[in-house]
């Protein structure tokens, strides 16, 4: 294995039982090799203890019917506290470098593997300008009181979501991306997840906060070859947007086979605040996406995108929710799907007005596009509405591509296997089209367009 | 005046049937549920063997299934359940013309405002007054056309074969706690078969209510519509106030046959200290429509969906549903569609107004699965929200395993128009005038499938309560 991390997860997996909690054992050989400040320990281990608490959801667990987690035992993977080592651009994996190398303009970069930063930079000019972008471990040491404040907005003892718990207790990295009152930053901060270590569990985190009427665009980009041993990868984001603020989040998952990926994103949006959230799902073997969007403020708006395009067995579970706390919020939803070959999707999204929560405005949309006969597609999507004076409405729709426009481009000479990826690219152009960033929209349509082989 | 205090003002949720009969029932069973009940409940309606297992063995499947924990909250129902009583019948036997019928009860219909004419309108008529039809006639027309229309104790017992070959095969008992609960306890309902080829004009009707304090009613439908055949069958209640808590679980199974068209309508309007868990279902066959028409305006929590299994090419099942709540009330319902054949369709149309602290939810599953080609479903939700305190929800289920299918479901959630209300009160119309007109504008695509013969109750219904926000 090249590289610099030391995350060994399969040594002692197996390692005999001393005591009744064996996994006991090893959080606390995991936590007290971390070198992190108490405060972030005790988080910690009230994370691992509440996570104890929660029963593993099974597919009795209304928010986990379709999708079967029965074979993940959390306590099979031992993490080792990632060594973070810095490396040259050279040395980072070819793929990072070949996407770093080929696209748009960056403010920022942030380059992990396995858990572990191994490669960062900030543009001189953003930094002067008082923009923190540093891996969450140095952020612990350096300005420990942003991590208190921000980090896991809720309690940690009162977190409902085991895979949320989880990641909080086995946290091996991430990064924080601070921006100052009223600065704005033009380029996006590009951050690479590269996963090489099969077998292993990854938990990183971002936290991204924007002051009051800051402006900032990010991406999180998975990436991994195949692996031949089912590796986990939790992804933990929260986006807090203060007063005024302006995020652009994309999360574009493009891990190669044998992973199992688990995203869980808390957006919450104060007033007159916008959040444009957009993911975008194309490899791992299963996915699982929860993103929770809660508009605290009047005047906040949150924007929902996604796309997938599944395949082979793949497995892709979406889950939102759009919380009106405010009065006068607006949320919009769009996600689109295409699957073919044996792949199935789940979507369960919900709209939740709260009571006083007057004068809203949301909608959802979910549409997904059957390409094959063994594909299959569940769509849920929510009201709660507890607020009269509202404007909410959702629509789901599963169907196919149209035959006549195939019979037409199949006419022009095109296979029917291109023909169909042509359509499934031009059904995602409508949520491609609300990426407002050229450069960004220019590399998730390429990344798609790779995934589709057009 | 401030908007919501004029809701509040217009009695829109007003008990109009609050009246109660003096009972005098003729067998009571002890209340609370035991194996000895049911062996006593099976024992006095002389049933077979086979009955008496059936119903042993749905108690069993209801003490091991566990409440729901979805839907509405059953936490009180489940304190209540020994108190209930699982079996009542008022008389010894059935009445066959209207005279026959004792005065008390046809009191009780004359006070729910049904008009002698429009009684001889009504094809058959079973009332069922406390767990049981006490009153049953049937068209001499229809019997020479072979349409059988019987309570279920006597489809049993004068159709034991045909009986024995459909019942429970569409709602097994296992479906759900409370058919499970239905299967174990039922008593009363109707039992109906339409021959093949036969068209009946005039609905079919069983009109029934629920009369004695904490006694639960389980009504068994059973319908069996064979080939080419066609036929509406139309069901209402309203039931007296009372202050402790009510239950009702109805099982209601159709099997609608080839090229049949069959149509099932039931509006309730129970009290508002009922639970209303009913299991309606129908299986519907090669070309055959199947069409429910729901309506919810009473009961505590409602828990009801219409389901049609769509098991051969081109069946059409459509659903059509309007729920109303108000103070204290939780409407869930919606409906089920699940295509297992090609070219199946269906629609659902969803109409639900909440006001005051009334929560409406609709709770529904399109199910296509794979092999059914050319399948079309389209679901539509429209909540109208009058205070600010009310509340509506929405759990859509669409599973879709075939991707030669087109599948659609949208749902809108709105507060009356303040344009339309300003429109209206331009003309000259008062406020609560408007907004009774707005909301009769809301259902009217609902109202308006109603048959005329049935109007004269099931719209008083729904006017009474809409055109009382006048008042």
């Amino acid at each position: 294995m090249e590289g610099t991390t030391t995350i060994d997860a399969s040594a002692q997996r197996n390692a005999p039982a001393a005591d009744a909690n064996p996994a006991d054992e090893w959080f606390e050989r995991f936590a007290n090799g971390l070198d992190e400040p108490d405060f972030l320990v005790a988080r910690r281990r009230a994370a691992w203890a509440r996570c104890a608490q929660l029963p593993m959801p099974t597919r009795k667990t209304e928010e986990w019917r379709y999708t079967d987690v029965s074979q993940f035992t959390p306590e099979s993977f031992e993490p080792v506290s990632p060594k973070s080592e810095m490396v040259a651009f050279e040395d980072l994996p070819q793929a990072v470098r070949d996407v770093i190398e080929h696209s748009h303009e960056r403010a920022g970069i942030f380059v992990q593997r396995n858990g572990a930063a191994i490669h960062m930079r900030l543009d001189a000019d953003v930094e002067a300008r008082g923009v923190v972008l540093a891996p969450i471990s140095d952020v612990a040491k350096e300005r420990p009181e942003l991590l208190e404040k921000y980090l896991y907005g809720d309690d940690v003892t009162e977190m409902e979501e085991k895979f949320w718990t989880l990641h909080a207790a086995m946290l091996t990295g991430g990064y924080l991306l601070h921006v100052p009152e009223n600065t704005r930053i033009e380029h996006p901060v590009h951050a690479f997840r590269y996963v090489d270590c099969p077998g292993s569990l990854v938990s990183t985190h971002t936290l991204i906060v924007a002051e009051p009427g800051s402006e900032i665009t990010c991406i999180d980009e998975y990436i991994s070859p195949d692996l031949e041993e089912t590796t986990t990868s939790l992804a933990g984001v929260e986006i807090v947007g203060e007063a005024g603020a302006d995020v652009h989040y994309v999360s574009l998952q493009r891990y190669g086979k044998g992973i199992q990926h688990f995203s869980i994103q808390h957006v919450t949006a104060d007033r007159d605040t916008r959040i444009n959230g957009f993911n975008v799902t194309l490899g791992g073997d299963l996915t699982r996406s929860d993103v929770s969007s809660r508009l605290t403020g009047p005047g906040a708006e949150g924007i929902m995108l996604a796309l997938w395009f599944g395949d082979r067995d793949q497995h892709i579970d979406h889950h939102t929710l759009q919380e009106h706390a405010a009065p006068h919020a607006h949320s919009d939803l769009l996600y689109k799907g295409a699957l073919t070959d044996s792949a199935r999707s789940v979507f369960r999204g919900l709209i939740r007005v709260m009571p006083g929560a007057q004068l809203t405005d949301a909608y959802q949309t979910n549409r997904n596009l059957l390409l094959s006969e063994d594909a299959s597609a569940t769509a849920l999507p929510n009201l709660e509405i507890e607020a009269d004076d509202v404007r909410c409405s959702h629509g789901a729709t599963i169907g196919q591509v149209e035959e006549r426009q195939m019979f037409y481009l199949m006419s022009r000479g095109v296979t029917r296997q291109q023909a169909e990826r042509l359509l499934v690219l031009g059904f995602f152009d409508e949520v491609l089209a609300k990426l407002t960033l050229e450069g960004v929209r220019t590399r998730v349509r390429a990344a798609i367009a790779r995934k589709l082989g057009v | 005046m401030p908007e919501n205090e004029t809701v509040t003002d217009i009695g829109l949720d007003e008990y109009k049937y609050h009246f109660i009969t003096e009972d005098k029932p003729v067998f009571k069973a002890q209340p609370g549920l035991s194996e000895e009940i049911v062996r006593q409940i099976s024992a006095h309606k002389d049933e077979p063997e086979w009955m008496l297992e059936f119903r042993l063995k749905a108690l069993k499947t209801f003490y091991a299934k566990p409440m729901p924990d979805w839907g509405g909250d059953l936490a009180t129902l489940e304190e209540t359940l020994d108190e209930i009583y699982f079996y009542l019948k008022p008389q010894d036997h059935m009445e066959r013309s209207w005279d026959d019928v004792p005065e008390e009860i046809k009191d009780t219909f004359e006070r729910l405002g049904i008009p002698e004419a429009e009684r001889k309108m009504l094809a058959g008529v079973g009332a069922q007054f406390e767990s049981e039809m006490v009153y049953h006639s049937l068209k001499e027309q229809w019997e020479e056309l072979g349409v059988i229309f019987e309570s279920i104790e006597d489809g049993l017992r004068l159709y034991p074969e045909l009986f024995k070959e459909y019942f429970s095969t569409i709602v097994p008992i296992g479906d759900n706690k409370f058919s499970a609960l239905n299967s174990a306890v039922w008593s009363g309902g109707s039992f109906v078969y339409i021959p093949k080829g036969v068209t009946v004009d005039i609905p079919l009707q069983a009109y029934f209510r629920v009369n004695a304090e904490r006694m639960g009613q389980f009504e068994r439908t059973l319908i069996i519509v064979d080939e080419g055949s066609q036929a509406h069958y139309i069901e209402g209640c309203t039931a007296p106030v009372y202050t402790t808590e009510s239950f009702h679980s109805g099982v209601i199974e159709i099997i609608v046959k080839k090229d049949e068209r069959f149509r099932y309508t039931t509006i309730q309007n129970w009290s508002h200290n009922m639970y209303n868990l009913v299991t309606q279902r129908a299986m519907v066959h090669e070309g055959a429509k199947m069409e429910w028409l729901d309506g919810n305006l009473g009961s505590k929590l409602t828990m009801k969906y219409p389901s049609c299994y769509l098991v051969g090419e081109g069946a059409h099942g459509s659903i059509l549903s309007i729920a109303y709540a108000t103070d204290g009330q939780h409407q869930d319902t919606g409906g089920k569609v699940v295509h297992a054949a090609p070219h199946t369709t269906s629609q659902i149309t969803s109409k639900s107004i909440s006001r005051g602290s009334g929560r409406s939810s609709y709770r529904g599953l399109c199910k296509v699965y794979e092999g059914a080609v050319g399948s079309r479903s389209n679901v539509e939700c429209d909540a109208l929200l009058l205070n600010e305190t009310s509340r509506t929800d929405t759990y859509p289920y669409i599973e879709i395993d075939e991707n030669m299918s087109s599948i659609g479901h949208e749902a809108t959630v709105s507060k009356i128009g303040e344009e339309q209300l300003f429109y209206l009160m331009s003309r000259g119309l008062s406020e609560e005038e408007a907004m009774a007109m707005v909301v009769r504008g809301f259902i009217e695509p609902i109202a308006k499938e109603l048959p005329l013969e049935y109007a004269i109750e099931l719209n008083r219904l729904i006017e009474l309560e809409m055109e009382g926000s006048v008042g």
